[in-house]
């Protein structure tokens, strides 16, 4: 197994060290390569004398242990005059200075009244507080006390080497504070209402400068929440103002936009397909993280990207844990062998976070493909770290990274050393310095050694590109030339659906039916639209039909028949719920399967002998108390989709329900994602019923799938629309997520936010209310331009802006 | 109102004109330069400008004089604290002033019209110290109210209020970077702030607790002198909180005496003392390498000149004067 010392690796490191900027802060790599270049022949110092396999593990920002002296000589001369040389910004600093200060450039597009003299700087006594609630009084001091430190913080930055950093940090935590604050009053319309029209009023520019990079920031987490708070403003200024506004609060500033718009990863060689495997199956209550999806549009620069999601057949009521990753790990596993039959020469790449990270291995141990990278491993269980022997992860021959945090719960360095000691596969680790589980750095890194997340992104990236480039390279030697054309192809097609998809939307829009569900049926085109979904296979209906479509195909024993089994109950269950109409019952059932069903799970993912009773006990009893509450509302909900859908409509095995659903969600994502100057097209294209139909033009419906961003993009929203799943659902993931990620008490935090999130909505929020609402701001927000680099993250603003996040209506977090 | 002093003073001010020698000298040779007469109570505090022309002096008469460094000469006097001024300090262009007076308040004054532009109101009791961070929009001031105030100098409003200490605070300094702020108490500790949130990162204490009466950053910030009323001055290694050199043999054990880096010729110790001399150090072997005679009662204050080796000293009600010394190394 060639490792990386030797000409190619000094190669690479050389045209790293020249092209990124980035690379200067792995010291520790270059002071490996510089071995290398003397000693090409010798193994790296680091070398596991064990584990021949494992590569020497590479550390990302991890900062060294600094070595005490044990006593210092008195003698020794003390230097009070010389200022040690700050490091240089790894950012375009110029660049970052300009971003950092847009919201004080444009300051005066928030004031109302543009016309009058600005507040003076003693503005805080003309203040006139009479009339005021007690609560306003509160919430206006609570408001200016995190303004106030805000302002603290910048004059105490001025002049800073890292100062966007700096900046950056502090208005993080402004804008938190600001969420805490607006929270604390539970979001109430007329208050945050009257708080922002009284701030923009009465604030001095500096301070309203503050206040707005804290709405900038707030926004791209919580877009909903500060457009209603915006409204009453928006009305009194008038379109431009708003415009102006809205322009400015688009998306949160980042000190590294110049840096990393200018050095674009380069596509990977052998035009390889990313398969990435989702950590769970998709649901409205735990929509895929802003994160994920960055990443996603992230990876989408090294090659194509398939997002392989796994949708609960039924909206997912009866299904068990074991099932659940059944079809998890099946569904990746026939998205391969579509791919290898498809295209027998494409090299295939797994990628999966955290669940998905494992899922991505045992998929590689079944099924050949090229390259596994495994972000944020989960190595510990509730039964200890993963590797016993008879563990079937121990049996991977493919090449596979793994990516860990430094200060990851689910994972150890050390541990992580010892795994990889009996994995036979070639693998490498790479350890994040500071990060966590979804490998982001924490706070006081950032500061003490000028990041941004973004740059640490880069850098995992530009590692996995390292790793991936070996690995291809190696196996190039029987790789086929066919991605010319299809890169051809694939230009073609994206367009074509997109356009296919606004011309049966335009006429919908005008109608805007109250219900999703109900306007489906009602339009002819529907199956049309139906099927041209299903023809994309990003889109998550495609994923889940091709599933179900080549397991049959392929006769795979396991999943097909656990999934047809497991198709038949559901619907028995669903048919069962109908004639109850309401009630809690149904759901103590299916959690009852569910945590059952949840200590098999655990011992098929951990190889363990036993089950995991921590995790089930934490797992099942919170959720229902949540889904009952919920359970009415996102019943009737089903319910009248169960009638509306036309019998005998759709394709072969699957519900009809939920793919009709799915198809709905996705042309809702069109109207969302539709240029404003597309002529609208009403021919359809070529839009057949089923894949099965569709597979003799696979390259086309490959070329759809993967365009990267924009297709990206448009998978996302799916998630909301099966929000509808609520009832038993709501349990039912939480239970799935905590015991496949085996850090029962880490994970059951994570799932509480979700689950509180089900009850607010069951409270009087629509979930399709919402989209539309989003849906309406639009196109104006598409025809905006940035003053930032838009290389950054294309995609992620987007979606944050479409999909209402679940934490949204949620305190903020601590 | 200065009084030149005898020739040789003379010849040494134009030795010291040439610039210092190579190799470090081992002691120098301060001789007087001018007595500056002027205040008509106790000398508080003497502060060179930035840009080396200026001697600003706050006194107990109220009062805050500008005195021209190369000719001794008084070029301004600022009115408008109601009682006794205890600290001044610059700003980094040399064009601002802030004061802190037993008033309550502190002034932040223009240096070229003399006139008070803003006057922070907030402390509660005496101000007794303050200083610029260096991009000087910001002012920290300490008081006998025990907390630490930071101020905006545009706005003239406190951003933040460390509760920092539980005795009065007799000296706040900001490093040369402006990011952390340090400072001292009669409660034995030194503690060293972030300037930006305002948290405290580390506090020195020292196991008997001496009343802390001066502290400062070095130069670049990466050392921390301590004054304590035990007749001890300390250079900190604040980062690993330990304490790496003590100069003693001078007085200090009832005021609050400033000391001062001297960096511009040999690397000294500059510290005024309360049996009326101005004790220099070796700040690398702790010797006492000189000892200034002329003031005639408790020097409070000394102060070394940003790019030649001048000092300036101050001393209290006897003696009301403000003396500048010079040195060739």
């Amino acid at each position: 197994m060639a490792h990386r010392g030797g000409e190619r690796d000094f190669q690479t490191s050389a045209r790293r060290m020249g092209t990124s900027l980035l690379f200067q802060l792995s010291v520790h790599e270059r002071e490996l390569d510089l071995v290398f270049l003397d000693h090409s022949y010798a193994k790296p110092w680091s070398a596991h004398p064990d584990a021949s396999s494992a590569r020497p593990t590479r550390m990302l920002f991890v900062t060294p242990r600094r070595q005490h002296e044990s006593s210092i000589e008195s003698d020794v001369p003390i230097d009070v005059e010389t200022v040690t040389s700050t490091p240089v910004p790894l950012y375009d600093n110029q660049k970052a200075r300009s971003v950092m200060n847009e919201c004080e450039r444009h300051v005066i597009f928030a004031r109302t009244d543009a016309d009058a003299p600005p507040p003076p700087e003693d503005w805080e006594e003309h203040v006139n507080r009479t009339g005021w609630t007690m609560a306003q009084n509160k919430l206006f001091n609570k408001i200016l006390k995190a303004l106030q430190s805000d302002r603290l913080a910048r004059l105490a930055n001025e002049g800073a080497c890292n100062e966007p950093v700096l900046r950056r940090v502090a208005v993080d935590k402004c804008a938190r504070r600001v969420r805490q604050a607006l929270a604390s009053v539970s979001w109430d319309t007329k208050l945050i209402q009257w708080l922002h029209t009284t701030l923009v009023e009465t604030l001095s520019l500096p301070m309203l400068a503050a206040y707005l990079d804290a709405l900038q920031t707030l926004k791209g987490k919580i877009p909903t929440l500060i457009d209603r708070m915006l409204v009453s403003s928006n009305t009194k200024t008038g379109a431009a103002g708003a415009e102006a506004l809205s322009l400015l609060l688009k998306r949160p500033w980042d000190p590294a936009v110049g840096v990393l718009s200018h050095n674009k990863p380069s596509k990977l060689p052998g035009s390889p397909l990313i398969l990435i495997a989702s950590s769970g199956p998709s649901s409205s209550v735990f929509p895929t993280s802003r994160r994920h999806r960055f990443w996603q549009s992230q990876l989408s620069c090294l090659g194509k990207v398939i997002p392989v999601a796994t949708h609960l057949l039924n909206n997912g009521s009866g299904v068990g844990v074991l099932q659940c990753l059944e079809h998890m790990i099946g569904a990746v596993r026939s998205k391969v062998l579509e791919i290898h039959s498809h295209f027998p020469h494409k090299p295939i790449i797994l990628i999966g976070w955290n669940t998905g990270a494992l899922v991505a291995c045992h998929v590689s141990v079944m099924e050949y493909v090229t390259a596994v990278v495994c972000l944020g491993f989960p190595l510990l269980t509730v039964d200890g770290p993963r590797g016993d022997v008879d563990d079937p992860l121990l049996d991977m021959k493919t090449p596979v990274l793994f990516v860990i945090g430094q200060n990851s719960l689910q994972c150890h360095p050390e541990a992580m050393e010892d795994f990889r000691e009996k994995i036979r596969a070639e693998n490498s680790l790479v350890v994040v310095g500071g990060a966590d589980d979804n490998l982001r750095i924490s706070k006081a890194k950032k500061k003490s050694e000028g990041l941004t997340q973004s740059m640490v992104d880069r850098c995992i990236q530009d590692e996995i590109v390292d790793f991936l480039t070996g690995v291809l390279t190696r196996a190039d030697g029987h790789m086929g030339s066919e991605p010319r054309d299809q890169d051809a192809e694939k230009k073609k097609k994206p367009r074509d659906v997109a356009r296919r998809d606004l011309a049966f939307e335009v006429p919908e829009r005008g109608s805007r039916p109250a219900s999703p569900a109900a306007k489906l049926p009602a339009s002819p085109s529907g199956s049309e639209d139906l099927s041209s979904v299903s023809s994309s296979p990003t889109s998550s209906p495609k994923t889940k039909v091709t599933t179900v479509t080549s397991a049959q195909k392929c006769s795979q024993i396991g999943s097909s028949q656990l999934l047809k089994r497991h198709m038949q109950r559901t619907e028995a269950v669903l048919t069962h719920k109908q004639a109850q109409a309401t009630g809690g019952k149904p759901v103590t059932v299916t959690l009852g399967q569910a945590s059952a069903g949840a200590r098999e799970s655990t011992g098929l993912l951990t190889s363990t002998k036993s089950g995991a009773p921590e995790g089930v006990i934490s797992g099942s009893p919170a959720p229902s108390v949540v889904s009952s509450s919920s359970a009415p509302s996102a019943l009737h909900t089903l319910q009248s989709r169960l009638v509306a859908t036309p019998p005998g409509n759709s394709l072969p095995g699957a519900p009809s329900a939920s793919s009709l659903l799915q198809g709905l969600s996705f042309s809702l994502q069109d109207i969302s994602s539709k240029t404003s100057g597309l002529p609208a097209n009403p021919a359809p294209g070529p839009a057949p019923q089923a894949t099965s139909v569709k597979l003799p033009t696979p390259m086309q419906s490959l070329g759809a799938i993967t365009t990267g961003t924009s297709t990206i993009v448009r998978t996302i929203p799916v998630a909301t629309t099966l929000s509808s799943l609520g009832a038993t659902p709501g349990g039912k993931p939480t239970a799935i997520h905590q015991l496949l990620t085996n850090g029962g008490l880490a994970k059951l935090a994570s799932s509480l936010p979700g689950l509180a999130q089900i009850s607010n909505q069951a409270s009087g929020l629509k979930v399709p209310t919402t989209i539309t609402l989003t849906l309406r701001g639009q196109p104006s927000r598409i025809t905006t331009l940035s003053p930032m680099g838009s290389g950054t993250a294309p995609s992620e603003e987007p979606t944050s802006q479409v999909l209402p996040s679940s934490s949204q209506r949620l305190p903020p977090a601590p | 109102m200065a009084a030149e002093e005898s020739g040789d003073a003379k010849a040494q001010a134009a030795l010291s004109s040439a610039g210092p020698s190579k190799e470090m000298p081992q002691k120098p040779n301060y001789a007087l330069k001018f007595t500056l007469v002027g205040h008509t109570e106790a000398v508080s505090s003497v502060k060179f400008s930035p840009n080396g022309e200026w001697l600003a002096s706050s006194s107990a008469d109220k009062l805050v004089k500008i005195w021209g460094v190369y000719d001794g000469q008084c070029e301004k006097t600022l009115y408008g604290h109601n009682l006794e001024i205890s600290d001044v300090a610059w700003s980094s262009d040399s064009s601002r002033l802030v004061s802190a007076s037993d008033d309550k308040t502190l002034k932040i004054w223009d240096v070229t019209s003399g006139k008070c532009l803003k006057t922070l109101k907030g402390h509660s009791n005496y101000v007794f110290c303050c200083n610029f961070n260096p991009p000087s929009n910001l002012i920290i001031s300490g008081s006998f109210d025990e907390s630490v105030k930071i101020w905006e100098v545009k706005t003239g409003k406190c951003l933040k209020t460390l509760s920092a200490h539980s005795d009065p605070v007799s000296a706040v300094h900001f490093n040369c970077s402006g990011s952390l702020i340090v400072s001292g108490s009669y409660d034995g500790l030194c503690r060293i702030w972030d300037a930006a949130s305002g948290q405290c990162l580390k506090t020195l204490v020292e196991d008997d607790n001496p009343p802390v009466s001066f502290v400062k950053f070095s130069p670049n910030g990466k050392y921390i002198l301590t004054a304590t009323l035990d007749n001890t001055l300390k250079l900190w290694d604040y980062s690993r909180g330990r304490c790496l050199k003590t100069y003693t043999g001078h007085k200090n054990e009832k005021y609050c005496v400033f000391a001062s880096f001297s960096v511009t010729g040999g690397k000294w110790i500059v510290c005024g003392s309360e049996d009326n001399l101005v004790y220099i150090w070796n700040l690398q072997t702790k010797e006492i390498v000189q000892k200034l005679q002329g003031h005639t009662d408790v020097v409070i204050a000394a102060a070394c000149h940003p790019t030649e080796n001048i000092i300036a000293s101050a001393a209290l009600e006897n003696d009301k004067t403000i003396k500048l010394w010079m040195s060739n190394c």
